[in-house]
């Protein structure tokens, strides 16, 4: 036994070896350069986290994947869509609002996306364009459903996370009950014509082309290019600095001439919108029909945000693990040993929720939460 | 001990006339009575658009439902009622103490599936059977409870993620444990029905409302209702646990453990909704249990009950007899063209609405000063 | 002579008060005004009014003998008007410049753009010496240099007219030199100041005049040359007012209190709070722990009572060590504690006055039987309380503690703790936010305490305190003792030397 675990040290500092004396990968003081350039440890850490991703799944591969590319794919429709609802949630409480009506938000974007997009699915226009209106109008129902938790939240000052759940209660009953109105069935059926088989040139990039480019949908690239907007307007912005102030201290942001509940509201709006198309996003890669349920992912963004500390790089750390996670469920038949291993399927569907318990209950200790956040703005008290 | 016994029944009794009448004048309920009408009118209003004729029927069919087949409906709204009450204690107890206790689904769930297990298995039981069978409803719920209180009292984890985690492994958990414990029933997607010994006997309810699928699932609700009532307003215990939920740190300074204090008002918000599933599965020709992947809505229609109720105990009796009453009157809205699920939106839009509770009451108060001079508590 | 600001027969009412009673306040230009009062007496809503955070119900104001409305912080930045609050608006996590900006950021395309407003900043703290670094976070420096990011803040929205809110009560007497120092200057500079108070030394120091409020109503202005610290003492408070207290011979008996090499770390940070302390406290007399807030006083009291872990060291009470008991242990075993927070730690708002008075007693075999509470004897309790200690409130014993006033909460408090008979009374800045009437009240309780022959350990910021209450006095400089000294033959510079560590002593 020690001498395996003396190779493996042994081995390892070869490597550190080999990659510091060559400047490929190295530590310099305080900063980490790679090729001999900096790089900023934010970036550091994301890639970082993908490629321990990519070793785990490469063993798997070893164990007997046929399709380790499938896997790939459809890991990505998973972390993809989380990161950009829990970003939702970023905004909603950086700007001091609590939202646990992520789920709500998501089932109800989802639902208007899916109607447009069955009803125009047979139509002339191109699939993909349908497909894009259909995440538009996702995003602005999300965004206008996320009103009514705004407008208790701010206006009304109630308790936030009643409201939360009250529009959580709200969305799949009002869906469930249009769904029997116009279609007669508990669920919409769609037909999935946006699935890319080969997006041209891109899939001639070794490795990473056949992964991204071939048989996904573009939707996966709208989404990666919203959420590093979503992340740059929260910290690089005049709008984002002052959101950021209203979750702190709302009062040190009124003094300075901010309008106070504006900020909340269009923090409130955001994560609607995101979580809007999050919820369509879900829906369309992974399953044949709408069923006016987000099977827990909204809260599981929520953990993602919490445990991520309310900070976007970390909340894409996360999110990557516990995506992976959750792909296991839809994946494991793909994986030779643990389809061979024979546990009932659903053991896979508890894991993330199992899981995330265990990463929370390391990561709630130091809660460093938007210190306003919950509490309604009172300009009276001092 | 007797004589003390005698003395807290007699105060208790001579107090209902007054536990009765006086939430009708205080704003709490006016609150409650805005929320109400503010969530059936938003139902009505959908109702209006979708069907345009058929909605003043179908409003008259929810106000009226439970009357429909006489003292049966109202056994229906009993047997509604039970486990709503309890869903409604566990989350108002919880409330109380400064917990969100939005896991009852979850803890219905594994209370369910042991008090099932026990109700078919354990027919040696005999008479004592079906006790047993509430009883192991009880503590599975109250397991459910006790991860989430610990991971927030020990670890600080935020009880509205953990508690709904586990209402999700308790979904998933149920198709692997009725598979592994021989339970499933006719279908893949339901239980086996417990033995007739397992199940909650009649007590006399049949023939009193004419019905064969009522149990004493109410008077044991409604018993339960009275014992946390008691537990929260006349106890040390209870007087520990409301001070922990209203100010922990000052709770901490007055040697109050408020660790202590959160993980057993979860337990006992999990044992309450343990109760519950077995008001709701432990039966013979009435609700069976289905193993699907959605959780067990009566565990978020508690939350509107509890809310309804601004966490009384007591009210919380009134309000889940209100929402079973809604949704009897429910189920007979297909016949007019409305789908049952509008219900659903209906208790939504009143939890909404009482959670604007705060402004309104402030509202009201303002007014009533202008015009009336005085006061209103 | 012009008035730059003038604020006419202002009235300003909240639910149950009248804040301001037609009040008028006159600032001439290159002055600077002092706004004194005790605590309640309505300067602070008075200063709300004048930076457009509350709107007045009466009364009209003006502006270079223009009249003006005022309805929000805006309004008053661009009539060159700023506030220095007593609770600093600075965002924890912002570093200094994005604080001095926020809301009046540069951009380009939407995104902040740093670099000239950084350069801006630069050149004011330059000019008006007040050193800071643009790039540090909030959370990372000291209470002194936030003051000066705030004063940056009013300076960098070109204010003409700068109005200071207590500003000294998070200083060291050192720092108020600087503050005071840095005020001259600007005056230099053109600007006029209005600087609320209620520290008679800080007036005579600083202002040109002062105009005084009591109760919310206008008492008068004075020139402060021409007027004495008790003139204007009287004019404050009202009656002629007794600055010492007497007090019997000290008579001392065992020690009750004894603390060991103690240290406390914090609870976020892991670096010391209190770095080895050893000190103790006998029968019959009040030892004060003089300081400046954030000194390490709230962890030592907590240590001792139990509110907080202990990383090193021991605690002994009447000779036992309770260094590792639970607080109900330690209350038990005969501690009073009147915490620093009412709100926080001393009381339930939520509950009763009747509650809130058994909160550390509802388990005696007195208050419950069986876990079933006695509310006959618990209401009994409260009465006979409400009459020994004359506290007031709406509905006797029914009363929401919420709804009582501060004083009253406060004296609510001491009543439970002194009721409970306890040997070692801890109390926190126990008259912090109280009114004249109130503080007096308790000063004398304690000292009937200490002469009935128990253990006092009074944590205070107030140098008037420390001196006229304590028999000996300790001071706790960044979590260590300092100086031990006798309140008979130390002074006010002495204390504040000690204070801010200028100076170190030697202990007994």
């Amino acid at each position: 036994m020690k001498k395996i675990i003396y190779s493996i040290n042994h081995f390892f500092q070869k490597l550190s070896r080999i990659l510091t004396q060559n400047k490929i990968l190295y530590i310099e003081g305080h900063t980490i350069k790679m090729f001999n350039r900096n790089i900023s440890p934010r970036l550091f850490k994301i890639l970082f986290t993908l490629f321990i991703t990519l070793l785990i799944y490469f063993f798997l591969f070893i164990f007997g994947t046929a399709s380790l590319f499938f896997v790939l794919r459809r890991s990505i429709y998973i972390i993809v869509p989380l990161i950009l609802v829990a970003f939702g949630g970023l905004y909603s409480e950086r700007s001091g609002i609590v939202n646990i009506a992520l789920e709500g938000m998501m089932v109800f974007g989802a639902f208007i996306g899916i109607m447009f997009m069955v009803k125009f699915q047979d139509s002339s226009l191109n699939n993909q364009i349908v497909y894009l209106i259909g995440i538009l109008l996702a995003g602005i129902a999300g965004m206008l459903f996320s009103l009514i938790h705004a407008f208790a939240s701010i206006n009304m000052k109630a308790n936030q996370i009643i409201s939360g759940t009250a529009l959580n209660l709200l969305a799949p009953a009002f869906a469930l009950f249009v769904i029997k109105l116009m279609y007669g069935g508990e669920d919409i059926l769609f037909r999935d014509d946006y699935f890319v088989r080969d997006m041209g040139f891109l899939t001639k990039i070794p490795v990473l082309g056949p992964i991204l480019f071939e048989k996904g949908y573009y939707s996966t690239f709208y989404t990666i290019v919203i959420i590093i907007i979503a992340g740059i307007f929260l910290y690089k912005t005049r709008i984002g600095l002052r959101l950021r102030a209203c979750g702190e201290h709302p009062h040190a942001a009124d003094a300075a001439g901010i309008k106070v509940s504006k900020m909340r509201y269009l923090g409130v709006m955001i994560s609607g919108l995101l979580a809007g198309i999050g919820g369509l996003l879900l829906v369309v890669p992974l399953d044949v029909a709408y069923r006016a349920t987000a099977s827990g992912y909204g809260f599981l963004a929520l953990a993602v945000l919490i445990s991520g500390q309310w900070k976007p790089t970390r909340i894409v750390v996360v999110a990557i693990f516990f995506g992976f996670m959750l792909n296991l469920s839809g994946a494991y038949l793909s994986i030779g040993f643990l389809r061979d291993a024979g546990l009932p399927d659903k053991v896979y569907s508890m894991i993330p929720f199992i899981l995330t318990l265990i990463v929370l209950a390391f990561t709630s200790k130091t809660s460093q939460a938007p210190r306003a956040a919950g509490e309604p703005y009172d300009p009276g008290k001092r | 001990m007797m004589k003390k016994l005698i003395s807290i029944l007699k105060n208790f009794i001579l107090n209902i006339p007054n536990t009765l009448i006086k939430p009708f004048t205080k704003i709490g309920f006016l609150a409650s009575l805005f929320a109400i009408i503010s969530g059936i009118l938003v139902g009505f209003l959908i109702m209006l658009v979708v069907n345009t004729p058929y909605a003043g029927g179908g409003l008259m069919t929810i106000f009226f439902g439970g009357f429909n087949k006489g003292l049966t409906s109202i056994g229906d709204v009993l047997i509604y009622a039970a486990p709503l009450l309890l869903a409604g204690l566990s989350v108002g107890f919880a409330f109380k103490t400064g917990l969100f206790n939005i896991g009852v689904s979850g803890q219905m769930a594994f209370g369910a599936f042991l008090a099932i297990f026990v109700g078919v298995k354990w027919t040696f039981l005999g008479d004592f059977h079906w006790i047993v069978a509430v009883l192991a409803a009880i503590i599975g719920g109250a397991l459910w409870g006790l991860i989430p209180g610990l991971l927030k009292a020990l670890f600080n984890v935020h009880e509205v993620v953990s508690t709904i985690m586990m209402n999700w492994i308790g979904v998933y958990g149920a198709f692997v444990a009725y598979k592994a414990a021989g339970l499933v029933g006719s279908t893949t997607q339901n239980a086996q029905k417990v033995a007739r010994s397992g199940a909650l006997p009649a007590w006399g309810l049949d023939s009193i409302f004419n019905s064969n699928t009522i149990n004493n699932g109410i008077i044991l609700a409604i018993i339960a209702a009275i014992l946390i009532h008691i537990i929260l307003n006349k106890t040390t215990f209870g007087f520990e646990l409301k001070a922990v939920g209203l100010n922990k740190d000052s709770a901490k300074y007055a040697g109050i453990n408020s660790k202590r204090n959160i993980i057993l008002s979860m337990v006992i918000a999990g044992a309450l909704s343990g109760l519950a599933a077995a008001t709701l599965y432990l039966n013979v020709t009435g609700e069976t249990y289905k193993i699907e992947t959605y959780p067990i809505e009566q565990g978020f229609e508690g939350i509107a009950v509890a809310l309804l109720a601004y966490s009384g105990p007591l009210p919380i009796i009134a309000s889940s007899i209100f929402f079973a009453w809604l949704k009897v009157g429910g189920d007979q809205l297909s016949g007019w063209g409305y789908d049952p699920n509008i219900i659903g939106v209906i208790i939504s839009a009143i939890v909404y609405f009482s959670a604007l509770g705060f402004i309104f009451k402030k509202v009201v108060k303002k007014i009533f000063k202008k015009h009336f001079g005085g006061e209103i508590i | 002579m012009e008035y730059i600001i003038e604020m006419l027969n202002i009235t300003k009412k909240f639910p149950g008060i009248i804040a301001n009673d037609n009040i008028t306040l006159q600032l001439r230009k290159g002055e600077i005004l002092a706004l004194l009062g005790e605590n309640g007496a309505g300067k602070s809503t008075l200063m709300s009014v004048l930076f457009g955070l509350y709107q007045a119900e009466e009364g009209i104001i003006k502006v270079n003998g223009k009249e003006v409305k005022i309805e929000n912080a805006k309004d008053a930045n661009n009539l060159s008007i700023g506030m220095v609050h007593q609770h600093f608006k600075l965002v924890h996590n912002f570093t200094v410049a994005e604080n001095i900006i926020l809301g009046m950021e540069d951009t380009k395309y939407g995104f902040v753009k740093l670099d000239d407003a950084i350069n801006r900043i630069i050149e004011l703290s330059e000019r008006y010496k007040l050193k800071i670094d643009p790039y540090a976070k909030i959370e990372n420096i000291t209470v002194g240099m936030q003051q000066r990011v705030e004063i940056l803040k009013m300076l960098y929205r070109h204010a003409e007219i700068l109005i200071f809110d207590e500003p000294t009560a998070v200083l060291t007497p050192q720092e108020i030199g600087e503050l005071i120092k840095i005020m001259k200057n600007l005056i230099k500079e053109g600007k006029s100041i209005i600087l609320i108070t209620h520290k008679l030394n800080e007036i005579k120091a600083v202002a040109d005049r002062c105009s005084v409020l009591r109760k919310g109503k206008y008492i008068g202005t004075v020139d402060v040359k021409d007027t004495s610290p008790e003139q204007l003492a009287e004019m404050m408070v009202g009656r002629k007012v007794n600055f010492v207290i007497e007090k019997p011979e000290l008579v001392l008996g065992e020690k009750i209190l004894e603390v060991k090499n103690l240290t406390v770390l914090g609870a976020h940070s892991h670096k010391p709070q209190v770095k080895n302390i050893s000190f103790n406290v006998r029968q019959g007399e009040i030892l004060c722990i003089a300081g400046i807030e954030g000194n390490g006083q709230t962890a030592l009291v907590e240590a001792i009572t139990g509110l907080t872990t202990i990383h090193e060291g021991q605690i002994l009470l009447k000779g036992d060590d309770i260094t590792l008991n639970s607080i109900r242990n330690k209350t038990l075993g005969g501690i009073g504690h009147i915490p620093e927070d009412r709100h926080k730690h001393g009381l339930i708002l939520d509950y009763t006055l009747a509650e809130n008075l058994i909160l550390q007693s509802y388990f005696n075999p007195e208050f419950q039987k069986h876990g079933f509470l006695k509310f006959d004897a618990i209401d009994n309790h409260g009465r006979k309380l409400i009459e020994q200690f004359d506290i007031r409130s709406g509905q006797g014993v029914k009363t929401p503690a919420r709804s009582m006033s501060g004083g009253n909460q406060q004296k609510a408090i001491v009543a439970r703790e002194f009721d409970r008979n306890p040997e070692l009374m801890i109390a926190v800045t126990p008259t912090r936010g109280l009114d004249a009437g109130a503080i007096e009240y308790i000063h004398k309780q304690l000292i009937a305490l200490r002469n009935q022959g128990k253990a006092v350990l009074l944590i205070s910021l107030e140098l008037d305190e420390v001196l006229n209450v304590s028999d000996r006095i300790m001071v706790i400089y960044e979590g260590e003792l300092v100086a031990e000294v006798d309140p008979k033959t130390t002074t006010e510079n002495e204390l504040g030397l000690y204070m801010s560590g200028s100076k170190r002593g030697v202990l007994s």
